[in-house]
């Protein structure tokens, strides 16, 4: 390194260097500031100023007992949709790095060709599967079960919820796990680890970025979740989406959508920098080892 | 120069003469020939067959008038809002649920000059200040035929006794409260709903929330149906349109039809739009008998003109509202009360809806 170090000073003096990468940055960041934060802005501002200046519509949020219900609601499902969607992906990334280039083209393609047919469709088959008259219940029943109900119940929302969100926790495990060298876990192996052992002292802590990139982007995708829950659910697993959609497109009461928007955004915000902490310990002691 | 000039007022005198006679009698489903060549009208409506069979019901007015028709849609009334708001109103013609051309009347959606429209054929009482119906429907009562056999629901006071009728129920969850369902509601909780109050609601609601957890509400149309052919529900608040078509598919269900409830799109101008008088041409056209014909083969809704006799099989008129025993069986919800409290009736029902 020290051998290079002359040469690296002469970089910084050309004029404009050092804020090339930004301007390369540009188009995006326009773009994000023009579809993200300037909506963004706008939702805030008229969750503020309508019908008039104040904190009304977030008195009304608070005040009102099936906003909270919801809003805690809407937090539970996301949180087990994030877990069967670990559990369900762990393997399945694992088995990705394990197989010959053929095989694993193929797991890709499970992966991604439900990924490219649109949700609706696939929500629709889920009720055709999960309904009382339906496949599953059907083959419970001709084998002498009792039929179990699965749609418009919570755990129906979150099978059909998981199922749509699996790719976005399989692709990021996948890409961790592919970097992984796997002769560590032979060398834990040589060293008289149990195989036990050396997963969770050794694969594991090395997967876990790609666990929590994963389960960060399918919660927050999972908190805004709109047709799945309003097709496969009940009353009792509406979710906040649908309160939003109500206030706005019946009600025409954007003040109040807004404002429920900006507080299911500031909750994950506020969720996010309580796990953050946890994460980057885990990460830190897991480069450690 | 004298002859020229008065040549010109005389074409002029003419002219003014033929457009005051246009004005003052406009036939529903005419328009005159070329009359908005060069103009173009977006019809905003639901999509799917309905709105197929609206385009289909037009065709006559934009080959004859030479304006050029655009469709859009879905229907929403934030969407409209925001253009009204804006001042940038790109929807001409806008096709709407039964309550918004009131709620929002004037706001929204024009005070209609009915001295532009023809509406001597639709049927009694369906002119609202600032809307004319797109169609008529209903919302039945349909009900397992192999559950109940030889003793059949007939009527909503026995949709909502699950003990004498017990079984699954579906409601309309798609949205908006129905208000004749809570007006049926209140009926069965004792209330007289010509003289509903606004603590009243409650009331209704209750009896809808005392069906219990396995009630179904359906979301769109298309599940409602779904519901009736899989056998899911035993008895269900139906859209006709979808009743008949579930009955067509094999579903072995029939209706209730007492107190069936009366439902409507409406046909709106929004506030704002650049030409209102073509907008007006166009709602005109669509009210006449041959229009509403073609609507009502397409999409087997009921035809809004009294004259339309269109031509269907006979499982679709079986779902026609318009014969006379129907009208009598028809319950009209309150607008007056619904108008004024749509805001605190859609709060509650949401918070129903919610698992509350």
């Amino acid at each position: 390194m020290s051998a290079l170090e002359p040469t690296t000073p002469s970089v910084p003096k050309r004029a404009g260097w050092a804020w090339r990468p930004f301007a390369l940055t540009l188009p995006a960041l326009l773009l994000l500031v023009a579809v993200i934060g300037y909506p963004l802005f706008t939702i805030v501002l008229r969750s503020l100023s309508e019908p008039q200046w104040g904190a009304q519509n977030y008195v009304w949020f608070f005040g009102t007992p099936v906003n909270l219900t919801v809003l805690q609601r809407t937090f539970v499902i996301s949180a087990w949709v994030t877990l069967v969607c670990v559990v369900c992906a762990y393997p399945y990334a694992y088995l990705m790095t394990a197989v010959g280039p053929r095989v694993r083209l193929a797991l890709v393609l499970c992966v991604l060709i439900p990924f490219w047919v649109s949700g609706v469709v696939r929500t629709l088959s889920w009720v055709i599967l999960l309904q009382d008259s339906g496949v599953i219940n059907s083959v419970l029943r001709s084998v002498g079960l009792d039929g179990v109900r699965l749609i418009r119940t919570q755990t129906g929302v979150v099978i059909g919820m998981a199922q749509v969100l699996l790719p976005f926790m399989i692709l990021p495990l996948y890409s961790v796990m592919r970097g992984i060298d796997l002769r560590l876990m032979r060398a834990a192996q040589s060293l008289g680890a149990r195989p036990f052992r050396a997963f969770f002292t050794v694969y594991l802590p090395l997967s876990l970025p790609g666990v929590y990139a994963g389960a960060i982007i399918v919660f927050i995708l999972a908190l805004g979740f709109y047709i799945t829950p309003a097709l496969l659910g009940g009353p009792r697993s509406t979710m906040l989406s649908t309160l939003v959609q109500t206030q706005v497109l019946s009600l025409l009461q954007w003040g109040r959508g807004g404002a429920m928007g900006v507080v299911l955004l500031v909750t994950t915000f506020v969720l996010l920098a309580l796990a953050a902490p946890v994460m980057r310990s885990r990460h830190r002691e897991a480069g450690r080892r | 120069m004298r002859l020229k000039l008065g040549h010109t007022a005389c074409v002029a005198m003419l002219l003014a003469a033929t457009a005051a006679f246009a004005q003052s009698k406009p036939v529903a489903g005419e328009v005159a020939e070329g009359s908005l060549k060069g103009k173009t009208l977006t019809l905003v409506s639901y999509g799917g067959i309905y709105q197929d069979g609206q385009a289909a019901a037009l065709k006559e007015f934009v080959d004859k008038s030479g304006v050029k028709l655009l469709n859009d849609g879905p229907t929403e009334i934030a969407k409209l809002q925001a253009q009204v708001e804006s001042g940038n109103v790109t929807w001409d013609v806008v096709d709407t649920d039964d309550l918004p051309p009131y709620v929002y009347c004037g706001k929204l959606f024009q005070k209609l000059d009915l001295t532009k429209l023809d509406v001597s054929k639709i049927p009694e009482g369906q002119v609202g200040e600032c809307s004319v119906p797109a169609m008529n429907y209903g919302v039945v009562l349909m009900y397992n035929k192999e559950k109940y056999k030889d003793n059949p629901p007939k009527s909503w006071a026995d949709f909502f006794d699950t003990q004498k009728f017990p079984g699954v129920r579906g409601i309309d969850g798609s949205g908006s409260p129905t208000g004749g369902l809570l007006e049926q509601a209140f009926k069965v909780s004792g209330g007289d709903p010509k003289a509903m109050t606004v603590a009243d609601i409650d009331k209704a609601i209750d009896v809808v929330r005392k069906l219990g957890p396995d009630t179904i509400f359906w979301k769109t149309g298309a599940e409602s149906q779904q519901l009736a052919e899989s056998g899911e529900a035993d008895m269900l608040m139906m859209w006709t349109g979808r009743a008949m078509t579930a009955v067509k598919n094999g579903a072995k269900y029939a209706p209730a039809w007492q107190d069936w409830l009366v439902v409507m799109d409406q046909m709106t101008i929004p506030v704002g739009v650049k030409d209102t008088d073509a907008s007006y041409a166009l709602i005109n056209a669509y009210l006449g008998k041959q229009s509403q014909e073609i609507l009502a083969e397409k999409t087997s809704y009921t035809p809004i003109n009294s004259e339309a006799q269109p031509k269907v099989d006979a499982s679709v008129s079986a779902f026609l509202t318009n014969s006379p025993e129907r009208q009598a069986q028809g319950y009209k919800q309150n607008f007056k009360f619904w108008v004024p409290n749509f805001a605190v009736a859609q709060e509650k029902w949401s918070a129903l809806m919610a698992g509350n």
